[in-house]
């Protein structure tokens, strides 16, 4: 099965298709969007190469999350004494935010995606859900800038402290699995406001102005164990509190795995996700006519 | 094979003119928003049928030309067999690797070098990597860049640009081919040899669809045309059949213009266009130097007269030569004329010209002229690669082919 699918990709030449006013079903789409894997990794490296070039500090922009972080765990770690469940709160911080930021970063860059790519998508034919779903790759990188900074913060804090935070064990292929819902979720999220974004200018604003909220209403600047727990239940709706929860709870073995939640998380994000892709291809040829 | 195709746009209306006025009036029109959804714009939107009822079939190895005026619907057309936006109703059906081309160099990245891009832009079509190494020396070669394989696409000229992307695009093995106004860019004998490849890959069983306004090059490399205006195919076939009705068509509308416009004109008679035409009679719209080409200047006469028709050819505002029937010549008949200049060939050479045409005529005793200031403007081109390339020296406003002759002398004073 999966030889022929790439075959008929090479050989090309005999391949009958027919263009009609109504496009092929959700199934048709994603297989065809298997064939045109080649573009989809190529677009997610495109994405993030263009990101950087012509900058002047090129691959120092890679660090420029350090700074925000900082500060923030200055003022909230150290001024307002937050709590943190026992971890340094600088490193309960870095946790939080690099699940969230790959959350915050995926979700900006898909909204916009087929908006930056219009020159493109309205002169060559691919599949146009290779554009949300390559789109996600800066916020991949970006996340993998957090990673090495964690690695970096658990190294100091194991020679200051003389204690390792950091969870050694099959614990932490939650995280992992939780980093993965995350862009998920990004791009479920982005398959509608990618199709607004070309429609009005302005939901790319509206959308990082929702993100702040977002932000606040997902435990990364407090832990969980603040919130009263009579709103915790409702607080846990919030696909991302799941998965930020789920991401701390491997990468520093804070707080509780909350199955309950995560198969809510995971509930809401794959209809999210599949409506959204129902939705991406309905509009997707009228949203291109009207870039 | 195209069957019945339709494409309608929903064009907006400006938003200003159907956008509730003063605040109570459009918290009225928040149901209505609703209904039609938040992210729909304001403003009421009119219906446009870009292609209408548009039926054609194209067997394999056809160049299949567009011709039309602007606006008759040519590149939707191309933009629905190329997939970039559905049809609204009927449907195209074909075999192959469809390639389009509906801008050169759509695509490319210009921050990063020639390879990567051919790369990439092969993984856009789903050729496969080992498939287009294979072809890289072709499409470098084609393209004439090999020094700059490795240089960012930024710095490449306008003109290395395009010949990358015509050649990358004829060399990811297309079943079919979309070409729209490709010759509109690029130096003309880069254009040329984008029409002798073309024909070539045609005989090898490619199908190409080609829209163009160059005449020349749709008679030179089509087998079939259609004539699509407003939306509809207006004349289909074969392409001299064709190519002339839609000139007679567009001549007409020509002098309707201008009869509207009543400039170039005095009680008795009407200088009304001029125009390029190739030996065969066809509008172009530059001069190959190695043909004859003529300047056609069409005139109406109202009543009985003596004339002499002309042309000054002019650079850059300076004339060159004027030229003129030698005689007056009598026209008893009112009606329209034709008259045809011919320019040998190897004669011109690759600057721009300009014609300004013009009429002088003897009626009732009294002397007066006509003239038409730019009336045409061409270049003209080397159509013969390297030939005399020493006749073409920069500087010179023509190159004309003289009569040589030899002789040896003979030297008296032994």
């Amino acid at each position: 099965m999966l030889k022929r699918l790439f075959s008929s990709v090479g050989e090309g030449a005999t391949v009958e298709w027919t263009i009609e006013p109504r496009r092929e079903g959700l199934g048709v789409r994603l297989r065809e969007l298997f064939r045109y894997h080649r573009v989809l990794r190529f677009f997610a490296v495109k994405t993030v190469v263009e990101m950087y070039q012509g900058t002047l500090l090129g691959k120092i922009w890679l660090l420029r999350p350090i700074l925000p972080i900082a500060i923030s765990a200055a003022v909230f770690g150290g001024i307002l004494g937050v709590g943190s469940d026992g971890v340094p709160y600088f490193l309960f911080f870095l946790t939080g935010s690099a699940a969230w930021m790959l959350f915050e970063q995926a979700t900006i860059w898909v909204t916009r995606s087929l908006d930056l790519n219009k020159g493109l998508v309205k002169k060559v034919y691919f599949p146009r859900l290779v554009m949300p779903l390559s789109s996600a790759s800066p916020a991949v990188l970006y996340f993998c800038i957090f990673v090495v900074l964690l690695a970096i913060a658990f190294v100091y804090y194991f020679v200051t402290d003389g204690r390792l935070y950091l969870v050694i064990g099959p614990q932490l292929l939650a995280a992992v699995f939780a980093a993965a819902c995350c862009v998920t979720l990004a791009v479920a999220v982005g398959l509608w406001t990618s199709v607004w974004q070309t429609r009005v200018r302005e939901v790319r604003f509206t959308v990082r102005y929702v993100l702040r909220f977002w932000n606040y209403l997902t435990p990364v600047i407090y832990p969980l164990s603040k919130v009263p727990s009579e709103y915790r239940g409702w607080m846990m709706l919030n696909p991302m509190a799941a998965y930020v929860e789920t991401f701390k709870w491997g990468v520093l073995g804070i707080g509780t795995l909350d199955i309950g939640s995560l198969v809510t998380a995971l509930g809401v994000t794959g209809v999210m996700l599949v409506a959204g892709a129902w939705y991406f291809t309905r509009e997707e040829a009228k949203a291109i006519d009207n870039l | 094979m195209v069957d019945g195709l339709g494409k309608c746009f929903y064009i907006q209306e400006t938003e200003s003119a159907k956008k509730p006025k003063g605040v109570w009036a459009r918290v009225k029109f928040w149901p209505e928003r609703l209904r039609h959804g938040v992210t729909q714009p304001f403003g009421g939107k009119r219906e446009f049928w870009a292609l209408r009822n548009v039926s054609f079939t194209v067997k394999r190895g056809t160049v299949l030309g567009v011709i039309g005026p602007n606006g008759a619907g040519k590149s939707t057309l191309l933009k629905v067999i190329a997939r970039v936006t559905p049809p609204t109703e009927g449907r195209v059906r074909g075999v192959g690797r469809v390639v389009s081309l509906l801008e050169l160099g759509a695509g490319f990245n210009p921050e990063v070098s020639a390879r990567e891009n051919i790369i990439m832009n092969a993984a856009m079509y789903g050729v496969p990597r080992t498939d287009i190494e294979k072809h890289f020396d072709d499409i470098i070669a084609f393209a004439e860049i090999e020094q700059f394989v490795d240089t960012p696409l930024k710095f490449y000229s306008s003109g290395m640009y395009l010949r990358l992307a015509f050649s990358v695009a004829v060399n990811m093995r297309p079943q079919i081919l979309i070409a729209d106004e490709i010759l509109a860019v690029g130096d003309i004998a880069f254009q040329e040899r984008c029409l002798a490849r073309v024909s070539e890959l045609a005989n090898d069983g490619l199908t190409v669809l080609f829209v163009s306004h160059d005449m020349e090059a749709i008679l030179k490399v089509c087998n079939e045309v259609i004539w699509l205006n407003g939306g509809r195919i207006q004349g289909a076939g074969d392409p001299d059949k064709v190519v002339t009705e839609y000139q007679n068509v567009a001549w007409a509308k020509n002098e309707a213009a201008r009869t509207e416009k009543g400039r170039h004109s005095n009680r008795n008679a009407e200088l009304i266009a001029a125009k390029l035409v190739s030996q065969r009679g066809r509008e172009i719209g530059a001069a190959p130097i190695g043909e004859e080409v003529g300047v056609r200047i069409r005139f109406s006469v109202q009543r009985p007269l003596k004339a002499r028709i002309g042309f000054d050819l002019t650079h850059r505002g300076g004339l060159i030569f004027r030229t003129m029937t030698p005689e007056w010549i009598e026209i008893a008949e009112p009606g329209l004329y034709e008259a045809l200049g011919r320019i040998p060939p190897s004669f011109l050479t690759e600057i721009l010209y300009g014609v300004n045409a013009f009429l002088i005529m003897h009626a009732e005793g009294k002397e007066s002229s006509l003239i038409i200031y730019g009336a045409v403007s061409f270049m003209g081109y080397d159509n013969e690669r390297g030939i005399e390339k020493q006749q073409l020296q920069k500087g010179g406003l023509l190159a004309p082919r003289l009569e040589w002759s030899l002789k040896k002398e003979t030297l008296v004073n032994a």
